[in-house]
C-alpha cells in the first residue's frame, strides 16, 4: 500500500516528508505467525491423540498365525509382529555365506544397506523356547505358511500357547473292582476311544485307573473344545468367586472375631494399668451440672434476647455474651460427663476375659468349619473342571500345553484357556468378536500375569475413585477459602501474603506433595488415627480438663475482644480499639495452638486401630492420603479460579442484593455464588485433570503395583479409604518399565494410555456440560 | 438548622461571618427564570457568604430552606450530617427535612454529593472502605447511625433503584420478589401476589406475565429498570431511593418511568437524584439544590426553577454552569 499522496497545494505538504507505513506497524506478518503457532499447536496435539488412538486400537485385534520351516528343518508357529534390519554377527555373516553359495539368498532378505533383515515372531510357549518372542532372520527361513488349524490360546498363566490343537480328553479316576485286568486302551460305549494307567489299590480293596477318555481328535477336536469352553470358564470363574468371596468373607468373619478378642485384652490392660480409674459418681456429677447449667444458661439467654427484641429494647450485647460462654462451658462439660461417665468404666476383669477367650475359640472353630466345608465344595468342583483338558502341539519339540510348569506331562484344562481362537480361519466378523471380546476382559476383568494380560477394571475403577475423592475434597475446601479471602477478609498486607502464597503452591514439584504426604498424612496423622496420642504426650486428666478451661476462656475472651474491637460503621477505629483486636488475634491464634496440643495430648483417645497392631491401619498408605495429597496439590488452582469468578461478580448486582435488605451471607449464597458457579467449575474441572494425571506423589502415598482387593466391597464401611489401589498412571509405568516381557507389555502401554486419555477426557467433559448449564442459567451475557 | 431567611438580619447567623462580598444580581436571561419575588421577602445577599466562599476560606455555609417546608411531615431528616471519605469531607453538615409521600428530588453538578446523601439515608456507603460519618439521619424519628442498629432491618425499609439496572441472574418472579424471599417469606400465594402487585404499580405487568420465569436478563433496558423498580416496592418500603433512574435509558422509557413515578408517590416517598434537570421539574415536588458537598438550596419545585434565591442556584438551572 502506497502512502496516500499529501495534497501539493497545502504548505505542509512540501515540509512533511514522505512516509510509507513501516512493516512493523502492519498486521498481517503478525497474522501469519499466530496463524502458524496455532497450527503447530493444534497439530501436537492431535497428532499425539491419533498416535494414541491408532497404537492403542490395534492392539487386540487378531493376527494370522505363520508356519514358518527354517533351513535347519526346524518349524515354528508363530505371528510376525515387526521387522527391522540389523548387523549380522559373525555365525550370521558365516551362514548367509553359506546360503549364498548355495543361490538362496535373496534381494528382499536385505534393506538398501545390505544389511539383514529380521522379522520378531510371537511364538508364546514360554515353557519350552523361554522368551515368548523370537528374532528370524529372513534369510534362514526355507518356507513360511499359513496353517488353517493353528490357533492362539490365551491362558491364564504363563503367557500364550500357539500350537495345533490335537484333541479333547477327559481325564478322571476311575474305580475298577478287584482282579480285572487293567487293558492300556479300549472304547467305552459310546464308542470314544480311551487309554488308561494304573495308579494303585483303593482303599476298598479295588483298582484305581487312570483314565483319559478321547472326546474328540483332529479336526473335530476344535469344535469340541469350542461347545465345552463356555461351561468350563463358567466353573471356573464360581471356583475363583467362591475363593474370593465366601473365602474371604469368612477370613474377614475370622479377622473381626479376633480383633474382638485382642479388643478385650487391650481394654483389661487399660483396667489393670490404673490410668483410667473412674472419676467416681461425685465428680461425674460437677461435670453434669456443669453442663446443664451452662446449656440451660444458653438458652436462657436467648429466651430473654428475643423477649428483649419483641418489646423493643433491642438485642441486647450483654446477654449474647453470657450466653455465649455459658454455651461453651456447658458443652465441655457434657462433653466431659460422657467422657467420664462412670458406668462405662473399663470393666474387664481377668475372669470376663476368659469368658471372652472361650468364646472366641468357639467362634474360630465354628468359622474353620465353614472354611473346611467352603474348601471341600471349591475342591468337588476343582475336580469336576480338572477332568476336562485340551491337547495342543506346539511345532517345533511336538509338546503339548501343560496343565503347570511342573508337569509337562499333562495336558492343560480348558479353563485354563481364557480366549482361544484359530487364527487363520477366521472370517472378518468372527475377528471383529474377537476384537470386542478382547476389549471386553481389558475394560471388566483383572490383571493377570503380573500385569502383562488380562483386563485393568481395578486400575480404572481406582483412577476414578480417587479422582472423585479428590475433587469432593478439593472442591468445598479451595471455594470457601477463596470465599473468605475474596469477601470477608480485609485486603491489606496479610491476606496479600497469603495469597502470594496460594500461588507458590502451585510451582512446588509434585514429588514434594508425595514426600510430605508420607511424612504428614501417613506417619503423623496416620499412627494417631491408628493408635491414638503417642504415650510420652499424654497428661493426665486433671491437666487435660485445665487445659480446656483455658481454651475455652482463650476462646470466649478472644470473641469478646474482636466484637469490642469492631468499630461502628461510619466510625474509623479508634487506637485502644486496634490494641484490642491483636489481642484477639493473638487470643485466637493462641486458642487454636492449644486446640491442637489437647487434640494431641488427650488421654481419652487410644486410636480407631489399636488392635490390629502389629499391622497399621491408617499409619500404611492408602486411597485416602493419596486423595489428600493430591487435593493440596490441586488447592492452588481451584483457589485462583473461584477467587477470579468471584471478583467478576459485578459490584452493582452485589448492590442491589444489599439494597433489597439482604445480609452479606445471603447475598454470597444467592447472588455471587451461583453467578461464580461456571468459574469454580472451571477450576474443578483443572482440579480432576491435573490430579488424575499426576503419578510421581501417587507412588509413595499409595499405589501398588497388584491391588489384592477393590476399596469398595460389600463389608461395613463399604467404602475402604485404607486401602491401597492401582492407578492407571502408575499402571503405565508399570507395565511398560517395570513387567518381565517387555515385548508383550509394549502394545498394552498404548492401549493403557488410550484409556486414560479416554477417562481423563469423560471426566473433563461431563464437568464442561455441568459448566455450561450453569453459565446458561445464572451469567446469561458472556462471562 | 432551620433558617428563616425572610427579612432575618444577619446577627443570627453565627459568629465570625462579617465579610461583605460583591454578588452577581443575578439577570432574567433565561426564559424559565423570573424574578417575581417580592422587594421585601427578597433575602439580603450582599453579604452572605456564597458556596465558593465557604469552601475557600472554611466559612460555614447556610442553605436555604423555603419556609413551606418546615410544617410537613419529615419522613427522612438529617441533623448536621457529614461524610469523608478517609481524609477527604463528601459532604459538609447537610440539614434537610424530606416530607413525606412526595417526590423530593436532588439536583446539582457531578460530584457534590447528592447520590452520597442518599445511599447514606440507607448506609450503603458502609460497604465503602474508609468511611466516616458526624451528626445524624433520622428515619421516622428513629436514628440511623446509631451503634444498635439493624442495618438489614433499615435496609428493608427502604427501596433502592440504581443508576444501571441491576436484575439478578434469575427469572422475572424471582427477582420481583427477592426483598420477600430474604426475609424468610415462603408461601407461594403471598409470593405471587406481591409480584402482581409490584409488577402492576411498576407498569410492567401486562408485558411479562406470560413470562414470569424467564430469565429476567432477556429483558430490554427501559423493562428491566421497571423490573429493579417493582422489585425495590415488593417489600412495601416506607422510602423509595433513585439514584439516576434513567439515565441510561432512551427518552420513551424515561416517560414511562416518570408516569410512573408519579403514580407511585401517592403511596411512597421517592427521593430521587437526577443531572437532568427537565426530569426534576416535571417529576418532583421538592427540590434540592446542592453543591460542592453542601445543600445549598431547597424549596418547591416550581420556586426553584422560576423563582431561585440564591445566585449558585439561578446560575445552575439556568444552564450556566453544570
Amino acid at each position: 500500500m502506497s502512502a496516500i499522496p499529501a495534497n501539493p497545494s497545502t504548505p505542509a505538504a512540501s515540509a512533511r516528508p514522505r512516509r510509507v507505513t513501516p512493516l512493523s506497524a502492519r498486521g498481517e506478518p503478525v497474522v501469519w505467525i499466530t496463524g502458524m503457532a496455532m497450527v503447530v499447536c493444534t497439530l501436537m496435539i492431535i497428532s499425539l491423540l491419533t498416535l494414541t488412538f491408532v497404537m492403542g486400537s490395534i492392539t487386540f485385534w487378531p493376527r494370522p498365525i505363520d508356519h514358518v520351516t527354517l533351513n535347519t528343518g526346524e518349524t515354528l508357529l508363530g505371528i510376525p509382529v515387526r521387522e527391522e534390519a540389523y548387523n549380522a554377527g559373525a555365525e550370521d555373516a558365516a551362514a548367509m555365506a553359506v546360503l549364498r553359495e548355495q543361490g538362496k539368498l535373496d534381494e528382499s532378505m536385505f534393506d538398501s544397506e545390505d544389511r539383514p533383515i529380521r522379522r520378531l515372531y510371537r511364538v508364546g510357549n514360554r515353557e519350552i523356547y523361554g522368551e515368548p518372542f523370537k528374532w528370524i532372520p529372513l534369510f534362514s527361513i526355507a518356507e513360511r505358511r499359513s496353517e488353517p488349524r493353528a490357533v492362539l490360546l490365551e491362558r491364564l498363566d504363563w503367557g500364550v500357547w500357539v500350537g495345533i490343537p490335537e484333541a479333547v480328553v477327559l481325564q478322571e479316576e476311575v474305580l475298577l473292582p478287584a482282579g480285572v485286568p487293567i487293558a492300556a486302551e479300549g472304547t467305552t460305549e459310546a464308542g470314544l476311544r480311551f487309554e488308561q494307567k494304573p495308579l494303585g489299590e483303593s482303599a476298598e480293596g479295588g483298582q484305581r485307573v487312570a483314565r483319559r477318555t478321547y472326546l474328540a481328535e483332529g479336526d473335530a477336536a476344535w469344535r469340541k473344545f469350542a461347545e465345552v469352553h463356555t461351561q468350563a470358564r463358567a466353573t471356573a470363574s464360581r471356583v475363583t468367586s467362591m475363593r474370593k468371596h465366601d473365602v474371604g468373607d469368612v477370613n474377614y468373619r475370622l479377622e473381626a472375631a479376633r480383633l474382638e478378642f485382642r479388643n478385650a485384652e487391650l481394654e483389661l490392660a487399660r483396667a489393670q494399668s490404673g490410668r483410667y480409674e473412674s472419676i467416681g459418681y461425685a465428680g461425674w456429677l460437677a461435670f453434669a451440672v456443669l453442663g446443664v447449667a451452662g446449656v440451660g444458661g444458653g438458652l436462657g439467654s436467648s429466651v430473654l434476647r428475643q423477649r428483649s427484641v419483641r418489646k423493643g429494647r433491642g438485642d441486647r450485647m450483654s446477654l449474647r455474651m453470657v450466653g455465649a460462654v455459658a454455651w461453651c462451658v456447658g458443652i465441655a462439660a457434657l462433653l466431659g460427663a460422657w467422657l467420664e461417665r462412670p458406668w462405662a468404666a473399663p470393666s474387664m476383669t481377668p475372669e470376663r476375659l476368659v469368658e471372652v477367650r472361650i468364646e472366641y475359640e468357639r467362634r474360630s472353630a465354628e468359622l474353620n468349619t465353614e472354611y473346611e466345608s467352603i474348601l471341600a465344595r471349591i475342591r468337588a468342583i476343582d475336580a469336576e473342571d480338572a477332568a476336562m483338558r485340551l491337547v495342543v502341539r506346539e511345532a517345533t519339540s511336538n509338546r503339548f500345553a501343560p496343565i503347570r510348569q511342573t508337569q509337562a506331562e499333562e495336558p492343560l484344562r480348558v479353563s485354563q484357556v481364557v480366549l482361544g481362537f484359530e487364527a487363520n480361519s477366521l472370517s472378518f466378523w468372527g475377528k471383529v468378536g474377537i476384537y470386542v471380546e478382547r476389549w471386553r476382559e481389558f475394560l471388566l476383568d483383572e490383571p493377570r500375569d503380573t500385569n502383562t494380560a488380562g483386563g485393568i477394571f481395578p486400575v480404572i475403577f481406582g483412577t476414578v475413585a480417587l479422582t472423585i475423592l479428590l475433587s469432593i475434597v478439593v472442591v468445598p475446601l479451595g471455594v470457601i477459602a477463596a470465599l473468605y479471602m475474596r469477601e470477608y477478609a480485609r485486603q491489606g498486607l496479610v491476606i496479600s501474603i497469603v495469597r502470594i502464597a496460594v500461588n507458590n503452591l502451585a510451582g512446588v514439584p509434585s514429588i514434594v506433595y508425595g514426600v510430605f504426604g508420607l511424612g504428614f498424612f501417613c506417619y503423623f496423622v496416620g499412627e494417631f488415627v491408628d493408635t491414638g496420642p503417642k504415650a510420652a504426650n499424654v497428661v493426665n486428666r486433671g491437666a487435660w480438663w485445665i487445659g480446656v478451661l483455658a481454651l475455652v476462656v482463650a476462646g470466649v475472651s478472644a470473641a469478646w475482644l474482636g466484637l469490642f474491637a469492631r468499630p461502628v460503621p461510619g466510625v474509623l477505629a479508634s487506637s485502644r480499639q486496634r490494641t484490642m483486636g491483636w489481642a484477639a488475634a493473638l487470643l485466637w491464634i493462641g486458642a487454636a495452638g492449644g486446640a491442637v496440643w489437647l487434640v494431641l495430648s488427650t488421654p481419652y483417645f487410644t486410636g480407631l486401630y489399636e488392635a490390629s497392631l502389629p499391622n497399621s491401619v491408617f499409619r500404611s498408605r492408602g486411597l485416602l492420603w493419596s486423595a489428600l495429597t493430591l487435593a493440596l496439590l490441586t488447592l492452588p488452582v481451584v483457589i485462583v479460579a473461584t477467587e477470579e469468578a468471584i471478583a467478576a461478580v459485578p459490584r452493582t448486582m452485589r448492590e442491589g442484593s444489599y439494597g433489597c435488605g439482604a445480609s452479606k451471607w445471603q447475598t454470597i449464597r444467592r447472588i455471587v455464588l451461583p453467578r461464580a458457579m461456571p468459574g469454580i467449575m472451571t477450576g474443578m474441572i483443572l482440579a480432576m485433570a491435573r490430579g488424575a494425571g499426576e503419578v510421581a506423589p501417587l507412588m509413595l502415598v499409595g499405589v501398588v503395583k497388584l491391588a489384592p482387593e477393590l476399596p469398595v466391597d460389600g463389608h461395613f464401611p463399604f467404602v475402604h479409604l485404607e486401602r491401597s489401589f492401582m492407578h492407571l498412571g502408575f499402571h503405565i509405568y508399570d507395565v511398560g518399565f517395570q513387567s518381565p516381557d517387555s515385548e508383550a507389555a509394549r502394545p498394552l502401554v498404548w492401549t493403557t494410555t488410550l484409556v486414560l486419555v479416554i477417562v481423563v477426557l469423560m471426566l473433563n467433559l461431563s464437568a464442561i456440560r455441568l459448566r455450561s448449564r450453569l453459565r446458561r442459567r445464572f451469567v446469561g451475557g458472556a462471562f | 438548622m432551620l433558617i428563616i431567611q425572610k427579612g432575618s438580619s444577619r446577627q443570627s447567623q453565627g459568629p465570625g461571618v462579617t465579610r461583605t462580598v460583591g454578588v452577581d444580581v443575578p439577570s432574567a436571561a433565561h426564559a424559565g427564570v423570573s424574578s417575581s419575588m417580592p422587594r421585601n421577602a427578597q433575602p439580603n445577599l450582599t453579604d452572605r457568604p456564597t458556596v465558593m466562599d465557604a469552601v475557600r476560606q472554611g466559612l460555614t455555609f447556610e442553605p436555604m430552606v423555603h419556609p413551606a417546608l418546615q410544617n410537613l411531615d419529615p419522613i427522612v431528616q438529617t441533623r448536621e450530617f457529614q461524610l469523608s471519605y478517609g481524609p477527604s469531607k463528601a459532604l459538609h453538615s447537610i440539614t434537610m427535612n424530606i416530607p413525606r409521600n412526595h417526590v423530593t428530588a436532588l439536583i446539582g453538578p457531578s460530584g457534590c454529593g447528592k447520590s452520597t446523601l442518599l445511599r447514606s439515608i440507607n448506609r450503603l456507603n458502609d460497604l465503602v472502605d474508609g468511611v466516616s460519618t458526624k451528626g445524624e439521619i433520622l428515619l421516622n424519628g428513629e436514628p440511623v447511625y446509631a451503634p444498635d442498629v439493624d442495618v438489614i432491618d433499615l435496609r428493608k425499609r427502604i427501596g433502592m433503584v440504581f443508576q444501571k439496572s441491576n436484575p439478578f441472574p434469575m427469572s422475572i418472579f424471582e427477582n420481583v420478589v427477592y426483598p420477600l424471599r430474604i426475609d424468610g417469606e415462603r408461601r407461594k400465594s403471598v409470593l405471587m401476589e406481591a409480584c402482581e402487585r409490584s409488577l402492576r404499580w411498576a407498569a410492567l405487568w401486562d408485558e411479562v406475565k406470560d413470562r414470569l420465569k424467564e430469565s429476567a436478563l432477556g429483558l430490554s433496558g427501559g423493562q428491566q429498570q421497571r423490573l429493579c423498580i417493582a422489585r425495590a416496592i415488593a417489600a412495601e418500603p416506607e422510602v423509595l431511593l433513585m439514584d439516576e433512574p434513567c439515565s441510561a435509558l432512551d427518552p420513551l422509557a424515561t416517560l414511562k418511568i416518570e408516569e410512573l413515578i408519579h403514580d407511585i408517590a401517592s403511596r411512597y416517598t421517592v427521593i430521587i437524584v437526577t443531572h437532568n434537570m427537565q426530569q426534576a421539574s416535571r417529576v418532583s415536588d421538592y427540590t434540592a439544590f446542592m453543591y460542592l458537598g453542601r445543600l445549598v438550596e431547597f424549596s418547591p419545585t416550581d420556586v426553584i426553577f422560576q423563582n431561585p434565591s440564591l445566585p449558585e442556584t439561578e446560575q445552575y438551572v439556568t444552564g450556566r454552569f453544570g
